[in-house]
């Protein structure tokens, strides 16, 4: 691989699961390199560090943010935390970017946005899907006009992979901010983008169906209306079963045509004694495209190609606001005006 | 087989179409249990010797009568969908069916698709637990809107009945979405996005609509259903059986065995023949009326409206 003489040397705050998809994507992209681990875990954060080559480690973000050849950083921390740590890596003059939500309240997040405005500094959201192989086809079609302008839009996400672990802090509304927040601005940012237009209102409907003493929703049925007048139907699940389901679905109807992916699987299909089962595709790797996208912004002057690739400030703020107006729906019981909570 | 002779009345329905010449009386005639024996308007007899069963598509204006006199002469109904533009019209037609005890069935006939049957026999036998959630899709691509009436009236009760005949659980809160999106501004609307709460805990989010036409496409373009339970989750995909066929021409779907409306007078038969309620019947009528209503209510004020009292 190429070899450039300079190269964004990048701190990974919280070393948890997600980082090591970040930290993967680090590894192959010749401009960047990976300058070191924060995490409030000092096993963890040393056995992180470790696992990549004895690079540094701290439990103190101030001091990591001191050390040379820090650059910019990349936060994987719970969603409570992102406002506070973005803020404290504006103020020392790194780039970043932020595991999503961007924040889990509307003036958190225009708070962590602010403290990028204006100073050179890019902030990017990890809203990961925007850069999966299928929403960037979605995409690609909807500007194309092959489908006319889009009307309906249904985007479902429904499996295991969610959270593996149902002692997470995910499942901490107080940490994650609830479900809409926390995966739901994945579907809700990614319709948002497909459909290219201002979202007016959120209904939302959750259940708790693992067990009725869960603190967040399991099941989110979020559905949002458009100022072009489209609907975007969003689902999003850990409740489905069996425990291993997993499921993707997407249809986009414009006014010229209809877009569907398979919704019973991409993959192979393979039927062995225990049943029938789709294999993985094998799609192309998310993290990379994103973290090029990062860099992009870092290393090129703004432009439209800059703006097109990555998550920014005010994109990530929409997805927060939808995801705080989607869990205001689910409480209050009807659907939710985006003035409302913006 | 005993045969069931057919009187046709009426030739009427929403907006342009007419059910009976395009749909019942090539059913019936296609159907070894039937025979139709005539056809009439809306104020002839009905009381003749030589009739059982009476297809009703007389105009709106005429259907509580048409449909009540045909019962009290003694005759089965099959009555074109909507059965009538209310739902209170609707349950005189019901009261009606229930004094005389014959069979009067609203022609909701996309709940005998092969993929709703084996879905609600699967369900019925437990292989997905108890039902929490279904996502329906109904889209037609092509045909004219049925002016003035929409997509609502028209499309969406075939979705929503499916639904009742998987789940058999009766709607209770309804929001809507409803837009003009496929066609010049003036017209009814052709795409409705329905966010249903069932009993015990069950909600549904119904898309219903008629496109613009595609090539190889005629009629669906998009019929599914997914049903997720508490023990399994069952998709159900009601352009199939079909042969998908690939030429110069394009790509389009060869549909393999009977269509619904043969499949419905099959159930319609039964039920005669057997002096049984047929599964499919004017409460079924009823209720999607009174979504109907329910979703115009939540359209017109971007709220969520409590569906009016569920069947009993």
């Amino acid at each position: 691989m190429e070899r450039h003489s300079i190269s964004t040397g990048v701190l990974v705050v919280g070393a948890g699961a997600i980082a090591d998809l970040h930290v993967a994507a680090l590894s192959t992209d010749p401009r960047s390199r990976l300058a070191g681990f924060v995490d409030t875990s000092g096993e963890r954060a040393a056995q992180a560090a470790h696992r990549n080559g004895g690079v540094p480690w701290s439990t103190d973000l101030a001091e990591a943010l001191s050390w040379p050849g820090v650059d910019a950083c990349i936060i994987c921390t719970p969603n409570d935390t992102h406002e506070r740590l973005a803020v404290q890596v504006a103020t020392a003059g790194k780039h970043l970017l932020v595991e999503k939500p961007l924040a889990t309240t509307v003036p958190g997040a225009r708070k962590a946005a602010e403290a990028f405005a204006g100073n050179g500094l890019t902030l990017a959201v990890a809203h990961s899907h925007r850069f999966y192989d299928y929403a960037r086809t979605v995409r690609e079609e909807i500007r194309s006009g092959a489908l006319g302008r889009p009307v309906l839009v249904r985007l479902a996400l429904l499996g295991s992979w969610i959270w593996p672990d149902w002692r997470a802090w995910v499942l901490d509304p107080a940490r994650s901010g609830g479900h809409a927040l926390h995966n739901g601005v994945h579907l809700l940012d990614l319709v948002t983008w497909w459909i290219g237009s201002r979202p007016l209102s959120v209904y939302a409907r959750g259940q708790r169906r693992t067990a009725a003493e869960l603190d967040v929703h399991d099941y989110l049925e979020m559905v949002v209306r458009y100022e072009s007048g489209a609907t975007a139907v969003c689902e999003m699940s850990r409740a489905h079963r069996p425990a291993g389901y997993s499921g993707r679905d997407v249809v986009v109807q414009g006014t010229e045509g209809l877009l569907t992916l398979p919704w019973d699987g991409e993959g192979p299909l393979l039927t062995d004694e225990r049943g029938t089962a789709p294999l993985d595709p094998g799609v192309a790797y998310g993290f990379a495209a994103q973290l090029g996208a990062w860099l992009d912004a870092l290393t090129a002057p703004p432009g439209p190609a800059a703006t097109e690739a990555g998550v920014g400030a005010e994109e990530a703020l929409l997805a927060v606001a939808l995801g705080v107006a989607a869990e205001r729906s689910m409480a209050l019981g009807r659907p939710v005006d985006l003035e409302e909570v913006l | 087989m005993r045969v069931l002779n057919v009187l046709l009345a009426g030739s009427a329905g929403l907006g342009h179409q007419n059910h009976q010449a395009d749909m019942y009386a090539p059913g019936f005639a296609a159907h070894p249990g039937f025979a139709v024996v005539g056809a009439v308007e809306a104020d002839d007899r009905f009381d003749r010797p030589d009739v059982d069963v009476v297809s009703v598509c007389v105009p709106f204006e005429d259907r509580v009568e048409v449909v009540s006199r045909a019962l009290r002469a003694g005759k089965h109904v099959l009555v074109d969908k909507p059965m009538a533009l209310t739902s209170a019209e609707c349950e005189r037609i019901a009261a009606v069916a229930a004094e005389t005890g014959l069979v009067c069935m609203p022609a909701y006939h996309q709940r005998f698709q092969p993929a709703v049957r084996s879905a609600r026999e699967a369900v019925a036998g437990g292989k997905v637990g108890l039902p929490w959630n279904v996502q329906a899709d109904f889209l037609v691509a092509g045909g004219g809107a049925v002016w003035p009436l929409g997509e609502l009236l028209n499309f969406a009760p075939y979705a929503t009945d499916a639904i009742q005949a998987i789940t058999g659980l009766a709607v209770t809160e309804v929001y809507a979405i409803a837009g003009v999106n496929f066609q010049d501004a003036a017209g009814p609307e052709d795409l409705v996005t329905l966010c249903l709460t069932h009993e015990r805990g069950l909600t549904s989010t119904v898309v219903a609509g008629r496109t613009p036409a595609a090539a190889g496409v005629h009629g669906l373009s998009l019929h599914r259903y997914r049903i997720s339970g508490s023990h399994g989750t069952l998709l159900a995909d009601c352009t199939r059986p079909a042969a998908e066929v690939l030429t110069a021409a394009g790509a389009r779907r060869s549909w393999a065995g009977p269509g619904t409306v043969h499949r419905m007078l099959t159930e319609l038969h039964a039920a005669v023949v057997a002096g049984r309620p047929a599964e499919l019947g004017p409460a079924d009528g009823v209720a999607a009326l009174r979504l109907v209503e329910a979703a115009r209510q939540a359209i017109a004020t971007g709220q969520v409206v409590p569906a009016a009292a569920p069947r009993a």
